[in-house]
């Protein structure tokens, strides 16, 4: 690794900060969103950078639709095949719990079914014509509110501050870089000249 | 950088499809039996790769508008759940907006000519009334309080999957399910309240919230785009010719 490797991955580094910060800021509106984190790493390739999760709990709003669920705390939904936090869930016509893409949501005997007037609690059971049918798995400590959405835990600010950030260091690695090519330049060229 | 472009974008694209529906909430404030509308949008990853938001769908928010007295003479309004079915034509379509008003020929029909089904009051009679169960009672010169028809809503399966024509007027598909109609005012059921309307269940304070919080999002995506260029303007930048 000489200057240049390491300004070049300083550049990589800031280019992935960015993509990292748009990614939160264009999700500012999904509900059930929780932003990704840059952690940014020293290595003795240079800098890198990794996208993890964060576990911080979103603002809860409520929207008057009985069957979208906020998560309290850690957990997932399990929708279909995949496992989301969104919890915008509505009963189709059949009466299976589904999500936006028509994804059912699964209790933990498999895909929920029920009537128009069930109700979720806040332990996940699902109440069906005075008993309870299934129950949504949640971790210890994990309630849930039906009725209301958890919204993203994006913060603009942040995520522009960022994005402002990443620009700035990729602008400063550019200059590191044209300076050492300078440098270089110069000794290529200047210090040594053969007649 | 083109990632980020591309990202940035979608949330452009997001936000302008949050604003128009809020817009369109806000301008339907006022109208009453208006339920209003909201956006879903998911995030679009590939693998750890985060590639920005995507719309996934809009939907009515049926849930309960205010009952206020209003000055109509066949306003009705649905304390619960339901429709009234209404027909112009051969059509048919639901509705929550029970601003009704009484026609030459007897029918009983809403401001865009949709008429209430099931409906036809005597031309002799002198006053109407909508009961709590649905019965729909005539005064008429000779005869007091007869009952001429029985008001019937209609529910859904799935009323979320209904489709949207004009402001307050929905449409059956398949996802929703047939039309079933039943008799309101049972216990705990839906009922009817006669001289009043339905107001929209718009929140204009929660509207105006959401407009600023969309517009701001905006900017800070457009800042996501310039700076997405700005970098490769610099990269550019490094090859000194």
């Amino acid at each position: 690794m000489d200057g240049l490797d390491w300004t070049a991955s300083a550049m990589r580094a800031a280019r992935a900060q960015l993509d990292i910060a748009t990614h939160n800021l264009a999700n500012a509106s999904t509900d059930g969103y929780r932003k990704s984190a840059a952690a940014v790493a020293l290595t003795e390739r240079g800098l890198t950078v990794a996208s993890h999760a964060t576990h911080e709990q979103g603002a809860v709003r409520s929207t008057g639709r009985a069957f979208d669920l906020a998560l309290l705390g850690d957990g997932v939904f399990h929708a279909g095949d995949v496992a989301t936090r969104s919890g915008a869930f509505t009963r189709d016509r059949d009466g299976w719990i589904v999500d936006d893409r028509g994804r059912r949501l699964h209790g933990e005997h498999g895909a929920l079914r029920v009537s128009e007037r069930a109700k979720i609690d806040a332990d996940g059971m699902v109440h069906d014509g005075g008993r309870v049918v299934d129950r949504i798995p949640l971790p210890p400590g994990t309630h849930l509110l039906a009725g209301a959405l958890e919204t993203s835990t994006v913060n603009p600010i942040g995520e522009t501050l960022a994005i402002l950030t990443a620009q700035r260091a990729f602008e400063t690695a550019q200059k590191t870089l044209l300076a050492i090519d300078a440098t270089r330049d110069k000794t290529a060229n200047d210090v040594v000249r053969v007649r | 950088m083109n990632r980020a472009m591309y990202a940035a974008a979608s949330g452009m694209a997001a936000q302008q499809t949050q604003l128009e529906i809020v817009a369109d909430n806000l301008a339907n404030a006022d109208v009453a039996g208006f339920k209003s509308a909201a956006a879903t949008f998911a995030d679009v990853r590939a693998g750890s790769i985060g590639l920005g938001t995507t719309g996934v769908g809009k939907h009515a928010v049926f849930a309960q508008g205010k009952l206020v007295r209003s000055g109509g003479a066949f306003d009705v309004a649905i304390d619960g759940q339901g429709f009234f079915a209404v027909q112009r034509g051969g059509a048919h379509a639901y509705t929550r907006n029970g601003e009704f008003a009484r026609e030459a020929d007897g029918t009983l029909r809403n401001s865009a000519g949709w008429a209430l089904s099931g409906v036809r009051i005597p031309a002799d009679a002198i006053a109407v009334r909508v009961e709590r169960d649905g019965r729909v009672v005539v005064d008429a010169a000779g005869a007091k309080n007869q009952v001429i028809a029985r008001l019937r809503l209609a529910s859904f399966a799935s009323p979320d999957a209904l489709r949207p024509l004009g402001a307050t007027l929905f449409a059956a598909t398949d996802a929703s399910g047939r039309a079933r109609m039943f008799v309101p005012g049972g216990r705990d059921g839906p009922a009817l309240a006669f001289g009043m309307l339905e107001r929209s269940n718009v929140s204009v304070i929660e509207a105006m919230m959401q407009i600023l919080g969309a517009q701001r999002a905006y900017e800070a995506n457009a800042k996501g785009v310039q700076a997405a260029d700005e970098m490769l303007r610099i990269a550019n930048n490094l090859h000194r010719g």
